[in-house]
């Protein structure tokens, strides 16, 4: 065991003593002047409830958080009266501009707001009575099998961190709880899908599970942020748009409707923490360019997946006939110029600009032709 | 703590290559369209359920059949899928269906999943305008809800940071877990908000229950975690929630420990599930688990023991601060007390481990027995 209690209480003439006062009524009451603010919190609109941003009120807000947390290492509600013994929680993520984002208050609250669940808002019935032929069924299978992939590395990003991260920031970590959540629903809406259609899955990718590895493993959080958050979220999030569009089932199309309102949310949030923290740790540019140099890459190697590639170019041409590929292809071609330019686009909103000239992503993406 | 993947993508010329031509001519693999993989065709049992994980329970992809040791799947391949060479170890610590399975789970998560609620709009916030509390009972309201802001927090991070440790075959598990921390984040949220409406604010920080909390979070392995978490400290939590309810100043609060009970006996539910499992599938970890439990009762009984959370629940109980009130207040703070780990070892005999109703084999147990026999003497009964 990893750690031990201080004391055996049972034993402990102190702690008993201290109890058996109480019981006899003598109460201490040394919590009854805790030093902290008074304030009386109000939802200021009524009809959206009362949100953290409401409680955003002094020492309790997150406005007034410092960027370096020097002195909270337990778990102490932010605000309350510390004293006596703490436990040292051993958090790792304990400066502010490592995971803020502005808009991290209002994307938690989305996303409580925005709950759906596969099971039953989903309507399979409709698949069930008009089932897709077998080839763009099959593609189905594979596609979702490889969707299923990207969950799991999603759902395990802020598992890894969320423990790590410093309790003061409980805006920040109840939203990557509720990521854990969309990422858990999606993956058990895509395996709901997959298996739906009869097809059973297909095959797992190797290419794409090296590459999502090396993401989900980053160094830093700032890092892992930028490749889950905004690269992985956001390929997903044009994967989902353009399914969407091709879709070959009413079933499909709405769950990609579902998937994209969260996978939004993961985009977005992932954009305002970097741009949080460049404009609070500049230096780290030239630090997280390096790192995208080496690790986007990884883009490659899941939409150069044939794992990935074939079933979306069957998908979206509708089929396996020559005219159907090649109005795949020119589907597929125009989604990865899409997703690529957005990638970038994002990064510069962000504060990380000029990736289109330096990344070597590019020049294979402009090398792109469809016959 | 960074992994390099077997190939730099961008400098692979036949990845590359591969991947323009079939841009170019649409030649393709095609090869996965072959993958050897069952064919099932789930459809849900009930129709008011919609499609759920048990409906999925079919051969090579369900829950059933996954063997007791996973050997074959350490990668992020989806369970029931084709695994080709090469793909990543996702490196599990659990990978042992005893270690981490309960009957029921795949439900336990659907459950949580279709019964989200949401503490910004669900609470009726506004009801609390105009309300003053007395100071006695509010700050004792403020005190218990910074408590339990506290509890919840190391309820959060410790199923979280054990879910990337799960093999990614045991996807209901993961799901359970996900909900979990969602639930828990959910609950800090709630009692956080609660707090800050009183007029008091947030009160103390509760030192001797935090080192005890921290025992959580640190264990060996997840069955251990587990009969910590969900069946020592979560039981010990539901038992405080429903005294709560029953102690509730306002409607609201009621509805806010109504809301968090149904969540927390999911928690509880799965916790003796597992536990039951563990003992029936793996023998030799009983003794391992009566080790881990001798420690969790110790904790246990430390939060008794923290001041600020007994006080403040003594005077919500009575109502105020005056001598008849506190008189009152212990006597039902000794019913919750006793009740406490009456249900405990409850659990743990309809778990299938009835040993630790025995003085000589837990100290918590013997001190249930020294508390019951005081409490009767003065007329108090369960």
């Amino acid at each position: 065991m990893a750690f031990y209690a201080y004391k055996d209480y049972t034993e402990d003439q102190e702690v008993l003593e201290a109890m058996n006062q109480v019981m006899a009524g003598n109460l201490g009451l040394h919590w009854f002047n805790a030093n902290t603010e008074k304030i009386k919190g109000h939802a200021s609109e009524p009809q959206r409830g009362l949100t953290y941003d409401d409680l955003n009120i002094g020492s309790y807000g997150y406005s007034e958080l410092p960027e370096y947390l020097r002195t909270s290492q337990s778990m102490v509600a932010r605000g309350s009266d510390k004293s006596g013994k703490l436990p040292d929680m051993g958090y790792v993520v304990n400066r502010k501009s490592d995971v803020w984002s502005d808009n991290v208050c209002e994307l938690y609250e989305e996303a409580k707001a925005r709950r759906w669940a596969p099971a039953t808002d989903i309507l399979w019935g409709a698949l069930g009575e008009k089932p897709l032929g077998e080839t763009l069924e099959v593609a189905c299978a594979q596609l979702y099998t490889f969707l299923q992939e990207c969950e799991l590395i999603s759902l395990d990003f802020p598992s890894r961190w969320v423990a790590l991260v410093n309790q003061d920031f409980i805006e920040q970590k109840s939203f990557m709880c509720s990521q854990m959540l969309d990422a858990s629903r999606l993956l058990e809406v895509f395996r709901k899908r997959a298996l739906y259609g009869g097809a059973g899955l297909k095959r797992a990718s190797v290419n794409a599970e090296q590459g999502l590895k090396e993401w989900l493993w980053a160094e830093t959080y700032p890092q892992g942020s930028v490749s889950i958050n905004i690269a992985l979220a956001g390929i997903l999030l044009a994967i989902f748009r353009h399914v969407a569009a091709f879709a070959p089932s009413v079933t499909d199309r709405a769950i990609m409707r579902k998937a994209m309102q969260d996978s939004g949310r993961w985009v977005s949030y992932g954009t305002g923490c970097l741009r949080y923290h460049l404009e609070h740790q500049p230096g780290q540019r030239v630090a997280l360019h390096e790192y995208l140099d080496e690790s986007e890459h990884v883009m490659l190697g899941i939409i150069g997946s044939p794992e990935f590639l074939e079933p979306l170019i069957i998908i979206s041409g509708g089929g396996l006939e020559k005219d159907q590929v090649k109005a795949g292809r020119v589907a597929v071609s125009k989604l990865i110029q899409l997703m690529m330019r957005e990638y970038f686009e994002r990064l510069d909103y962000a504060g990380l600009g000029g990736r289109t000239e330096r990344s070597r992503l590019q020049h294979v993406i402009e090398r792109i032709q469809v016959a | 703590m960074a992994y390099l993947a077997t190939h730099d993508y961008l400098e692979d010329k036949n990845f590359v290559d591969k991947w323009l031509y079939t841009m170019r001519t649409g030649e393709m693999d095609l090869s996965w369209m072959n993958a050897k993989t069952e064919k099932v065709m789930p459809r849900p049992q009930n129709a008011r359920r919609g499609l759920t994980y048990r409906d999925l329970d079919l051969g090579s992809y369900g829950f059933t059949d996954v063997p007791e040791k996973v050997r074959e799947n350490r990668s992020y391949a989806p369970r029931g899928a084709e695994i080709p060479e090469g793909v990543p170890d996702a490196q599990p610590w659990v990978s042992r269906k005893s270690e981490l399975w309960g009957f029921n789970t795949e439900s336990y998560y659907e459950e949580a999943v279709s019964r989200q609620w949401n503490a910004t709009t669900d609470i009726p916030w506004d009801r609390l305008e105009g309300v003053e509390m007395p100071e006695a009972t509010g700050k004792a309201l403020s005190q218990l809800m910074t408590f339990l802001t506290e509890v919840e927090m190391i309820a959060t991070d410790t199923p979280a940071m054990w879910l990337p440790r799960l093999n990614p075959d045991f996807i209901e598990v993961k799901a359970f877990i996900a909900s979990q921390a969602m639930d828990e984040a959910r609950h800090a949220e709630v009692f956080r908000k609660r707090a800050l409406t009183t007029g008091w604010g947030l009160m103390a920080a509760s030192p001797m229950n935090e080192m005890a909390l921290k025992h959580l979070r640190d264990a060996d392995s997840f069955s251990e975690m587990s009969v910590a978490l969900h069946l020592v400290a979560e039981g010990n939590v539901l038992t405080m929630f429903r005294f709560s309810e029953y102690l509730s100043p306002t409607d609201v609060d009621k509805k806010i420990f109504r809301l968090v009970m149904q969540d927390e006996a999911r928690h509880v539910g799965y916790g003796m599930q597992h536990f039951k499992y563990v003992l029936e599938n793996f023998p030799e970890k009983r003794e391992v688990l009566h080790a881990h439990l001798d420690e969790a009762e110790n904790i246990s009984f430390a939060g008794a023991a923290a001041t600020e959370v007994t006080e403040s629940f003594i005077i919500l109980a009575g109502g105020g601060m005056k001598k008849e009130q506190i008189d009152e207040g212990i006597k039902v703070t000794t019913q919750f007390n006793l009740k406490q780990m009456h249900e405990h070892f409850e659990r743990l005999e309809k778990c299938g481990m009835p040993e630790r109703k025995d003085p000589n084999r837990s100290k918590l147990y013997q001190m249930f027995l020294m508390g019951k026999a005081a409490a009767e003497e003065q007329g108090i009964k369960i």
